[in-house]
């Protein structure tokens, strides 16, 4: 049997692959049967007849089996009598489609008509004007004229709100069914559906809070025609002004590839301005979705706080605005007497050339350096160097003798295309084992579902392995295999049925958050996940190993770089006299970090706007954010991706490596680098996992299949092609010809206390420094809440609804809590950044206090 | 002769379980479990060559043959969605004559071995529907329905399920969606109904008109020869004619297939009342071409095929007659509005196109009709068939293109003369508009 058959498209014949349907099989060979509701992101539905064609089959004689031949030995070809939708037909070996013929032509002329007997004729004013599928297919397959009588088109609401962030125009909309598809089959949120048929069948929006989902954004690119536009866009610029930029998304590991629209824009000055973000299409990393916090969240990139010139001290304590030399010089004195006990913290959204630079400072500063990256939530990039996924995984490769096991982590909260990406694999027969101390909404999806004591999240791990370690260890059999065996030979097997499902599974992918743990207890977690990984056999090889829930977009960047969560634990446990911190704000996010900086000497920061850390420090230094300049990101598969500026520069503001670099060059370094790339080969040479790796290179691209994004607009959708640059991935040491692998035994951690635990957790649309600019995201930001266990709710005499101080580290924190059964016991969940007050970044004691005089509110 | 399917016509009372069975009732059940293999059941079927009462036509016994037998699941679900105008038939039976159907409906089940029976009501057959199910609770307390069916182990429980009022959901597959609680908009096939996939909550499902259940227990009983005997080789067995309209005698007709239009309409009905003319004959309600009532038609045979060879279906026999007095391009009107109505608006030549028509008539109800109207009335339609996603689109247009080419004169006048029928246009005009959302204030900005 082989994987192919032949069909003849116009008279051609073509090899295609079996089960593929004629649109994507003409496409695959550089046909085009124009369609509006199919979609190769979801299943075809047969709605628009867009896609008709022609099409016989291999005449089979009943009796014998065997194809009939004609007189010349030819297979007789049964027509069919109708035109057929061709998205709705699988390829059979010997089908022959006319896809030109008269019959055809005339056909889709038809349903062009009819279509557009509904459309109004707004193209003019229309966002999808330049770039609208149903505009392009009218030019190229279109009747040329209307019979229909203007005045009897039906006139429909123009503005009819979708929650906040997407508008739909009832006229417009071709009743192709795919954003609700997209809901459904894609995300599974049943948000939206049509109401009532015939001509008034119309999309409505079925959930409270209306378009409650993630993802909304995704369907005003799929739509093919400008029925869904963002609030964010519309009436925003046409189409034909925008130069499309390349970037990657600053917000989570995952590392949505962007396409950010850009234009030279009255309101931003005359300089370019992104007008909007949107996906670009990258099949091995994000296809072609993004979450709305990467669409909506790039306001911060131009807001009117952002800072425009460095800040210095003066001799009355205030901060005021100075020249670009005299910031390094003073820098590069302090740093100079202050050097052997200076620490440097980068954050998550700092660029590698960003991170390497400062690095370079640190090195140059004397000592040695510490190096601490932020959020400092995770631990274990040694684990991941050594384990991490195999090149060229792809999530959407994952499918039946897959198991992909999440764990300790709120994953569409902390990544919410992997989680879309893992819900597909579910859908396509993967198993999904889902582990956490507290349900989460990947339970859904779940074949096996773990809920855990937060302490015993190791022993978790550890019972799926140990059932492994009975025979000699014929994969593992490197350091440390006898330790382990010895250690968990009395370990209890608690998950028989999920340890069998692990081990057996063909593929295995383990995702790995922190949730609940200290940077202590997450590294036993990462080794554990190691353990059970290289024990299983399920390292080295595509779609097999793991992938860290990193805290930020560039945090595997920064442990390449050189940096850790370890060291930031250090400065905080030895805090040193003078802080280097590139673009976190440390201090608005964790009380422990906001205390070190009050106690500090001196501080010096990078900063977009002035952050509770800006104001802490003696000099700020005004950053550029991630759309003002070059840079890479290394996403949580460890691939290395390039963005591009898109957008002017803002005041003085300067990348950070060039701030660093300045700096480094007044302590006695070499002259500042002139462009990011310049940096990147510097890393390429010193930094082993990056050898090989340049600018150009990371910037290749092939042709991708399906392409939606093509600029002929083939699928109608307005994700974009990527020219940008597809990314190169660093291989595990897994992966090696003759891997050492090394297994370990790992501390269990001590069982939870009575008291009670604050254990933050993470939200996506939080009110971080950067993303809280984007105002219209504000409706989806939660207000600042404690969740608490029902029955240590009925303890401490809490109410849903109360307001309670929670006391940590001999700090207040003041919220409101929220009761629930999902909660934990014994925890209490706090989210981070959702308001201004800092909270924790790891877990610890705390004790709560109900505020019982509550004012009365007047009116 | 005895009634087959009216039954309550000879016995008033039979809608009572112990009447009917004291009748002969169950008998059909009883034989086919104690004396058959579901195969065999499904042979009998076969021989006897019954054909779908629905519209279709489409031999039940072949249907019933494309169950996959080894799946777990199957079901069998009953089309009581009696929505098509001037039919009225399945009503008549499951009000006067319902365990018949529910004893039919277990046989197919039976045959092949359903999980469970759902039969499907129109919204409007709410009361109808809380009956049947005291009905079918009698059957069930009989053992009869339900489990361990007359003590062959075999479970089949029988449901009722009301529909929200949607002609679209007479179509088996979007009463399938109907009934699993999804909107109703018809299925892409393959997969059929009788495939894995295609069915009721996606398991094999056999999907069947409540008449053609009704032949099933008098086939087992009396045997396919016996059943072949009535009617005609092609199209055996009995009918049940729906007669309205301009008839003298209006209502429900149980005769052999087979009889001519002739005698169903004058010896049976009663002829045209008020000595007028027949000049119109919808012979399967909107949705089939309306014939003109000529001698060839009339001496016609009512067979599948032979009403197929005069260019119009015999579909569910609902005859709609229409006299001499009668404007065909107002009734063709009043069609194009209700398929506009009732177009579920899952594919767009349906969708667009029964809109677009009921514009054109609703131009010349209002005397505005022109030439080009008359233009488009001829291909309207015709980009329409054959292209649409089930077969409302081509049912839409029927009543067009027929009314067109058999009373041109007609239309002619309407483009010439152009009568006025103000109120025919306010009708089409107000739910062309209204129902479909159409609010000027939110036209407003930004709008055209």
């Amino acid at each position: 049997m082989t994987d192919t058959v032949t069909i003849t498209i116009d008279g051609q014949d073509f090899e295609v692959p079996k089960g593929m349907n004629l649109v994507d099989a003409a496409k695959l060979h550089g046909i085009g049967i124009p369609v509006f509701c199919y979609h190769p992101k979801l299943d075809p539905v047969g709605m628009c007849r867009m896609c008709l064609v022609e099409l016989g089959n291999v005449a089979i004689d009943r009796t014998t089996g065997a194809p009939e031949l004609d007189e010349q030995g030819n297979p007789v070809i049964r027509w069919f009598p109708k035109l057929q939708t061709a998205c709705t037909q699988t390829v059979s070996q010997g089908m022959v489609l006319r896809t030109t013929s008269d019959m055809v032509v005339e056909g889709r002329e038809n349903i062009l008509e009819f279509l557009l007997t509904s459309h109004p004729l707004d193209c003019p004013v229309c966002d999808k004007g330049g770039e609208c599928p149903l505009q392009n297919l009218t030019m190229a397959y279109g009747p040329g004229e209307s019979r229909f009588i203007y005045d009897d088109k039906i006139r429909l609401a123009k503005h009819v709100p979708l929650g906040k962030l997407i508008y739909l125009d009832r006229e417009r909309c071709i009743q192709c069914a795919r954003c609700t598809r997209f809901c459904d089959e894609i995300v599974g949120d049943d948000v939206l559906a049509f109401h009532e048929r015939g001509r008034r069948l119309q999309i409505v929006t079925i959930s409270d809070p209306p378009f409650d989902t993630k993802f909304s954004g995704n369907t005003t690119d799929i739509c093919p025609v400008g029925a869904l536009t963002t609030t964010d866009f519309r009436f925003g610029a046409r189409p034909w002004e925008l130069t499309e930029v390349s970037t990657i998304c600053p917000y989570c590991p995952v590392g949505c590839n962007l396409n950010a629209s850009t234009r030279m824009d009255r309101e931003f000055g005359g300089k370019a301005m992104i007008k909007r973000i949107m996906p670009r299409q990258n099949e091995r990393v994000n296809e072609i979705w993004i979450c709305d916090k990467g669409r909506f969240g790039h306001h911060h990139s131009r807001h009117e706080e952002r800072l425009l010139a460095p800040l210095m001290r003066n001799k009355s304590g205030e901060l005021v605005e100075v020249e670009w030399p005299a910031v390094y010089k003073a820098i590069a004195k302090q740093l100079k007497a202050h050097g052997d006990q200076a620490g440097f913290v980068g954050d998550s959204t700092l660029s590698n050339e960003d991170l390497w630079e400062l690095r370079r400072l640190a090195e140059l500063s004397g000592g040695s350096p510490r190096l601490g990256l932020w959020p400092a939530t995770m631990s274990g990039g040694d684990v991941v160097a050594q384990v991490g996924v195999g090149s060229e995984t792809r999530l959407q490769d994952l499918g039946p003798g897959s198991v992909i096991l999440v764990m300790a982590s709120d994953f569409e909260e902390e990544a919410p295309i992997w989680w879309l990406q893992v819900k597909q694999a579910a859908d396509r027969g993967a198993k999904v084992v889902v582990a956490n101390a507290r349900p989460t909404k990947l339970d859904r999806y779940a074949s096996a579902v773990i809920h855990y004591r937060y302490d015993e999240a190791v022993g978790v791990l550890n019972s799926f392995t140990a059932p492994l370690l009975s025979g000699d260890g014929q994969l593992g059999q490197g350091n440390g295999w006898g330790a382990l065996q010895s250690d968990l030979q009395n370990a209890e097997v608690t998950h028989a049925d999920t340890a069998n499902l692990l081990a057996s599974a063909e593929n295995l992918v383990i995702f790995l958050g922190s949730e609940g743990l200290t940077l202590e207890q997450h590294a036993e977690l990462m080794q554990a996940a190691a353990n059970l990984l290289i024990v299983s056999g399920h390292v080295g090889r595509p779609n097999n190993g793991l992938i860290p829930v990193w805290p930020g977009a560039n945090v595997q960047g920064a442990w390449d770089m050189g940096f850790s969560a370890e060291a930031t634990a250090d400065l905080l446990a030895n805090p040193p006299a003078l802080w280097v911190i590139g673009g976190a704000d440390v201090a608005g996010e964790d009380i422990r970090m906001a205390t070190a900086l009050e106690q500090a000497e001196f501080v010096v920061v990078t900063a977009q706007f002035m952050t509770p850390t800006a104001a802490h420090a003696d000099i700020v230094l005004p950053r550029q954010s991630f759309a003002e300049r070059a840079g890479t990101y290394t996403n949580g598969l460890r691939r290395v991706q390039r963005f591009y500026p898109a957008q002017g520069p803002i005041g003085d503001a300067l990348p950070d490596w060039k701030i660093f670099a300045h700096v480094s060059a007044q302590m006695g370094g070499p002259r500042p680098p002139v462009a990011a790339g310049t940096i990147f080969r510097d890393i390429a040479q010193r930094v082993e996992r990056y050898i090989g790796m340049d600018y150009t290179r990371l910037a290749w691209f092939e042709p991708q299949f399906p392409d939606v994004g093509g600029d002929d607009l083939y699928y109608g959708g307005t994700a974009y092609s990527n020219y940008g640059g597809l990314g190169l991935q660093w291989p595990a040491e897994a992966e090696a010809e003759q891997p050492q692998f090394s297994v370990r035994p790992v501390r269990t951690a001590a069982p939870q206390t009575d008291g009670l635990t604050l254990v933050p957790v993470w939200v996506l649309f939080d009110r971080g420094h950067l993303f809280e600019k984007s105002e219209l995201m504000h409706h989806r930001m939660p207000q600042p809440y404690a969740a608490f266990n029902p029955d240590d709710a009925a303890r401490l005499g809490l109410t849903d609804g109360d307001r309670v101080t929670l006391a940590v580290e001999g700090h207040e924190l003041t919220v409101t809590a929220q009761v629930g059964d999902d909660n934990p016991a014994g925890a209490v969940l706090l989210p981070r950044r959702l308001s201004g007050d800092a909270t924790l970044s790891t877990p610890a004691a705390c004790t709560v206090q109900k505020i019982e005089s509550m004012q009365k509110v007047e009116g | 002769m005895a009634h087959i399917l009216l039954r309550d016509l000879d016995i008033p009372d039979i809608w009572q379980f112990d009447t009917y069975v004291a009748n002969g009732g169950y008998e059909g059940l009883k034989q086919a479990i104690g004396n058959h293999t579901p195969a065999e059941v499904i042979q009998i079927v076969l021989d006897a060559n019954l054909r779908g009462r629905g519209g279709a036509g489409f031999p039940t016994g072949r249907k019933w043959s494309f169950i996959p037998q080894n799946e777990a699941v199957k079901y069998v679900v009953v089309n009581a969605d009696e929505s098509e105008p001037g039919t009225f038939k399945d009503r008549q039976l499951l009000e006067k004559n319902p365990h018949q159907v529910i004893e039919g409906a277990m046989i197919a089940a039976y045959a092949i071995q359903a999980t469970a029976v759902y039969i499907y009501c129109r919204g409007e057959f709410w009361d109808l529907a809380h009956a049947l199910e005291e009905r079918i609770e009698e059957a069930r307390q009989a053992n009869l329905v339900g489990e361990n069916v007359l003590g062959s182990g075999w479970n089949c429980p029988m449901f009722v399920h009301l529909g929200a009022g949607a002609y679209i959901c007479g179509e088996e597959s979007a009463l399938l969606n109907s009934l699993q609680g999804l909107l109703g908009q018809p299925r892409v096939r393959p997969p059929f109904p009788a495939q894995k996939g295609g069915g009721l909550y996606y398991e094999p499902t056999v999907v069947n008109n409540v008449e053609t259940l009704a032949n099933v227990p008098w086939i087992l009983v009396n045997g396919a020869d016996a059943f072949k005997q009535i009617g005609t080789s092609e199209s055996p067995g009995p009918k049940i004619f729906c007669m309205s309209g301009h008839i003298a005698r209006p209502g429900n007709y149980e005769l052999p297939l087979g009889i001519t239009f002739r005698e169903l309409i004058f010896e049976h009905a009663g002829g045209i009342p008020n000595g007028k003319q027949l000049k119109g004959i919808l012979p399967s309600g909107a949705s089939g071409p309306v014939l003109r009532a000529t001698d060839e038609v009339l001496d016609s045979p009512l067979t599948y095929e032979s009403v197929a060879k005069l260019g119009s279906t015999l579909g569910s026999a609902s005859f709609i007659l229409m006299d001499e007095d009668t404007d065909m391009v107002w009734a063709a009107a009043k069609m194009a509005h209700f398929f506009k109505h009732e177009s579920c608006g899952k594919c767009t030549p349906c969708r667009e196109g029964t809109y677009w028509l009921e514009r054109i008539y609703e131009r010349m109800m209002r005397g505005e009709g022109t030439e080009h109207d008359l233009h488009l009335l001829n291909s309207v339609p015709r980009q329409m068939v054959g292209v649409v996603l089930c077969a409302l689109g081509d049912f839409a247009a029927n009543p067009v293109l027929s009314t067109l080419k058999n009373f041109p004169d007609e239309y002619e006048r309407y483009i010439r003369q152009r009568p006025v029928r103000e109120q025919t246009a306010d009708t089409l005009q107000d739910y062309a508009r209204k129902e479909a959302g159409e609010h000027p204030a939110a036209v407003g900005e930004g709008g055209l």
